[in-house]
């Protein structure tokens, strides 16, 4: 009988772990991703993205442990023992960094020599029909698109297939073949997924959070940091003069004695103006 | 087979003679037919396939296999079922004629364990507090930042002395202020009371001595000195925030009276009648050499015996 | 505290059996488990949920008139604590929906859901995504900017050129024969409250009918194999949904972060330096119309107005259509090929728009 990693495809078995362990990371990058945005710090440049990778680390090699030992028991009926994440995980980054390598440049050079033929090929093509400018884009794209694109998947075939090839290896190397049946082993890995103390995990879990909202809290500016040009600028506080009370009292007291003067020469003007007959007034 | 319904309670015929009755009846939650029937025989109950019924008929059902065969069929574990009621499967009830309490679904394997069903709803918990947790504060703090503006300490020109005719009677002033409302600049028509105090009127206005108004930092921002002749009061009743009067009262004679509630206040600000929890609000005031009155537009929250300022 | 939750438990049970409620909205069985696949549906209640809340949130400082709607919204960014954040994330929000709705029907079509006894269901989200794209355009005409307005000023003309309804339609949006006043409070209006509670009502009609036809399952796999991993919508599904739901909410917050919402220049009738460009889900119709074969008053109503809802026709036509029982989308070659076809299109039309940008400074 043949071995069960055998019968699977290379490319789909290294695709299904890569592409689920991808997901199962991607909430927990996007955390530290938010809080170093938060902070104002860029996480796809110089600090930030190291910090982000390097903490990527972690989270990809429990994301692709788990997320294989499900897929070896499950689809495959293997059970692996010790530490699955950290074994296919640097073979996957010494293969991903390879193949991308190689691939950046492939693709690169592809979609360079593809522009210019597609550049020249139009030139020569408007010469003798014209072509809108709305239309030339989309052709021209397509025209260089379409190959750089099956260049890239060329690579991410050849990469999935080699990974796939080193994750069979694996399987084969360090897992038995699991007696139990489909139902058995799809509680087991069911059972993975659950702590062995699960109150213990849940009120970490909730401390990590209250404490990470805390900091996000901190970290979020309160105004925004991409100003409108034309908009005022925030209002800086002008220096209040302090009052001193008695002084102010004083200059009460002065200008009291001006007003109470002034009224006085009014009441006078209204005494002389009593003579004459009162008119309507409030 | 299709659509075998057979009924609770019918009576169970092998090849050799009755056995007993059926219990249950057990769906299949897939094909949402029946599967098995539940068969109490003997006192204990059993599970039977229902490739093995021959014929139902209207009270009973005829089975393929003897009593013995019977026997061999493995026995009914309830705890591996559950009733249709506690389970939510689109047209089963339609499709099995049986009682909701009678009709069985299989258990999923997965939902069996209760500590990882509690788990998972802990984490259902803990990971909608990562969602609403962070937004808390923002929205908290977006809510609220109109609603502790800094008071409006600028001073306002709001008529001259010589509207006053008489002492310790209440002049209305009304006057315009234009300020900043969001992103509106408004002006409002805006009243206030001033009144030419006797000595003796002062004393009731100023019965602590001088005045002093401060800032929301507590910093005295202006004395109200007792000497000065001219009281401001707020056109805010102090009960409840209504617009008081000048008027006659039959017997109180002349007084500031609020119609809403029936406040009653003298030329001193002093309550006299009504529900008003405190004298009128006096506001800063001061008179320039040509008699022009300035005015700070202190507000007091309404309804309280103290003054706690707002605005 | 825990025998008074018991007792209130008891007394709410005791009237509206609250037991048999709970059996059924809970405790729905998954067949073939609970999966990743289906959160989509989730998650966009999830984000419209988040719309309301940012959206009532904006609406106690916007103010829906000509004259203040860009001063207030500037204020929202500029004044108020955290306005930037709540806007920006309503902004994103949106962009969250229709990438969500598109991943949505997505998964929908491929896994042949659509399919009998789904049809209605199926219709019920057209509509849906009828709404969303609706929310779309009228929400980008409220900041009032230049981007807002030529935008919806461009939008509007194109329905004028509908044969017949066009002029009627254009008017009755626009509220005159010109935007102004009239258009604003006409969009206000739809995007608070006329479509927020058609949404509402149709979600609800989309969930009765879900929940009446039951879930469609994997389009593979053995009876063994689908009983052996069958779970509960609660709390397997419930958890994946919300664990997908709050990649959402860090996604939508970290792009308010990267890209804070940031107005053009007030409106006004003349665009000045900016090349007027609908929001980047209607930039594949938007480029479509720049070519010739969509000129002109017939052409531009085929490309603009004719062939999408031609496209929307088929899509509601689609389960009647095909009535093969057959899910997989792998053995289902004229589906995967159009599903493709139709996506490479609408990616190819936007970036062409967004190469086009070159040609315009």
């Amino acid at each position: 009988m043949s071995h069960p990693a055998t019968t699977i495809s290379s490319v789909k078995l290294a695709w299904a772990l890569s592409w689920a362990a991808f997901w199962t990371g991607f909430p927990f990058k996007m955390i530290v991703a938010l809080l170093l945005l938060a902070a104002q710090i860029h996480p796809w440049e110089g600090a930030g993205l190291i910090a982000l990778l390097a903490l990527s680390v972690p989270i990809d090699i429990w994301a692709l442990g788990l997320t294989a030992r499900t897929f070896f028991l499950e689809r495959m009926g293997i059970e692996v023992r010790g530490p699955v994440g950290i074994g296919l995980w640097w073979q996957g980054a010494v293969l991903g960094v390879a193949t991308l390598g190689v691939a950046y440049y492939a693709v690169g050079a592809t979609a360079a020599v593809c522009q210019k033929a597609t550049a020249a090929t139009l030139e020569l093509v408007n010469k003798i029909i014209p072509i809108p400018v709305a239309e030339q884009i989309t052709i021209e794209l397509l025209m260089w698109a379409v190959p750089t694109t099956i260049v890239a998947i060329i690579f991410l075939l050849i990469g999935l297939k080699l990974f796939g090839w080193r994750i069979k290896r694996f399987a084969v190397a360090s897992g038995q073949t699991s007696s139990a049946g489909l139902q058995e082993r799809v509680r087991e890995w069911d059972d993975w997924r659950v702590p062995a103390d699960p109150i213990l995990m849940l009120v970490s879990f909730t401390a990590v959070v209250v404490l990470l909202t805390v900091a996000f809290w901190v970290l979020l500016p309160v105004t925004t940091t991409h100003r409108h040009p034309d908009y005022p600028p925030p209002p800086t506080d002008a220096v209040k003069k302090k009052v001193k009370p008695e002084e102010l009292l004083k200059k009460t007291d002065a200008s009291l004695a001006k007003a109470e003067a002034v009224l006085e020469m009014l009441e006078k003007e209204k005494a002389k103006e009593k003579k004459k007959p009162v008119g309507p007034g409030k | 087979m299709a659509s075998v319904q057979p009924k609770i309670k019918s009576k169970v015929r092998c090849v050799d003679g009755e056995i007993g009755e059926i219990v249950h009846v057990i769906a299949d939650p897939i094909s949402l037919e029946v599967s098995h029937i539940v068969v109490r025989a003997n006192g204990t109950q059993r599970q039977v396939p229902v490739a093995t019924i021959a014929a139902v008929r209207d009270d009973s059902v005829e089975l393929l296999c003897n009593a013995a065969q019977v026997s061999g069929f493995p026995e009914h574990r309830p705890e591996d079922f559950l009733t249709s009621k506690q389970v939510e499967i689109p047209h089963l009830e339609n499709k099995v004629h049986v009682e909701p309490g009678d009709l069985l679904v299989p258990f999923p394997v997965l939902e069996k364990s209760c500590a990882r069903r509690n788990f998972f709803a802990g984490f259902i918990h803990v990971i909608g507090a990562l969602i609403g947790l962070p937004l808390v504060w923002p929205v908290l703090r977006f809510i609220m930042a109109p609603m502790y503006a800094p008071y409006d300490n600028r001073w306002l020109k709001i008529g001259n002395v010589s509207k006053i005719k008489t002492e310790d009677v209440g002049v209305q002033f009304i006057f315009k202020k234009s300020f900043k409302d969001s992103v509106l600049q408004r002006e409002e028509d805006k009243n206030h009371w001033v009144v030419k105090a006797t000595p003796e009127t002062l004393k009731k206005v100023y019965p602590q001595g001088d005045i002093s108004f401060t800032d929301e930092k507590g910093d005295v921002i202006w004395v109200n000195k007792q000497t000065v002749p001219y009281v401001a009061f707020a056109g805010k009743c102090p009960h409840l925030g209504c617009g008081f009067k000048w008027r006659t009262h039959k017997k109180l004679g002349q007084v500031f009276l609020c119609p809403c509630h029936l406040s009653i206040y003298d030329n001193s600000g002093k309550v006299l009648d009504g529900p008003a929890p405190r004298p009128l609000d006096v506001l800063p005031i001061k008179v320039s050499a040509t008699g022009e009155i300035e005015i700070i537009d202190v507000e007091y929250k309404s309804g309280k015996k103290e003054l706690v300022r707002i605005a | 505290m825990m025998p008074l939750l018991q007792k209130v438990y008891d007394f709410v049970d005791e009237r509206i059996d609250l037991k048999t409620l709970e059996a059924k909205m809970m405790k729905e069985p998954i067949k073939g488990g609970s999966r990743w696949a289906y959160v989509f549906g989730s998650v966009l209640l999830f984000i419209f949920i988040m719309q309301a809340v940012t959206g009532v949130l904006l609406m106690f400082y916007y103010i829906p008139s000509a004259d203040h709607a860009y001063a207030s919204t500037q204020f929202i960014i500029h004044e108020v604590d955290y306005g930037w954040f709540i806007l920006s994330y309503h902004f994103w929000g949106s962009s969250a929906m229709v990438v969500m709705v598109f991943a949505h029907m997505s998964q929908v079509f491929l896994w042949g859901a659509y399919k009998s006894p789904r049809e209605m269901i199926w219709l019920v989200g057209l509509a849906l995504f009828g709404i969303v794209m609706a929310f779309g355009f009228t929400g980008y005409l409220l900041p009032w900017d230049q981007r807002a307005y030529w935008a919806t000023t461009v939008g509007v003309e194109i329905m004028d050129k509908t044969p017949i309804v066009g002029d009627f339609m254009a008017r009755f949006l626009k509220g005159g024969p010109t935007p102004g006043q009239m258009t604003l409070s006409r969009f206000f209006v739809i995007h608070v409250m006329v479509l927020p509670g058609a949404l509402m009502g149709l979600a609800g009609l989309h969930l009765f009918l879900f929940r009446s036809a039951g879930p469609a399952g994997p389009f593979r796999g053995t009876p063994e194999e689908l009983k052996a991993k069958t779970d509960f919508f609660f709390p397997r599904q419930v958890w994946k949904d919300i664990v997908a739901m709050a990649a959402v909410f860090l996604t939508i917050s970290s792009l308010a972060l990267i890209e804070p919402v940031v107005l053009l220049e007030e409106a006004k009738p003349d665009p000045g330096d900016y090349h007027p460009e609908p929001e980047w889900y209607f930039l594949f119709l938007f480029q479509l119309l720049r070519w010739k074969i969509f000129s002109g008053e017939l052409g531009q109503f085929l490309g603009a107005t004719a062939i999408p809802a031609a496209f929307m026709l088929l899509l509601a036509a689609l389960p009647f259509i095909d009535r093969g029982p057959e899910r997989n989308i792998f053995k289902r070659p004229i589906a995967l090929l159009s599903w493709t076809v139709v996506m490479i299109g609408i990616l190819v039309l936007t970036v062409s728009a967004i190469i086009n940008r070159e040609f315009l400074d």
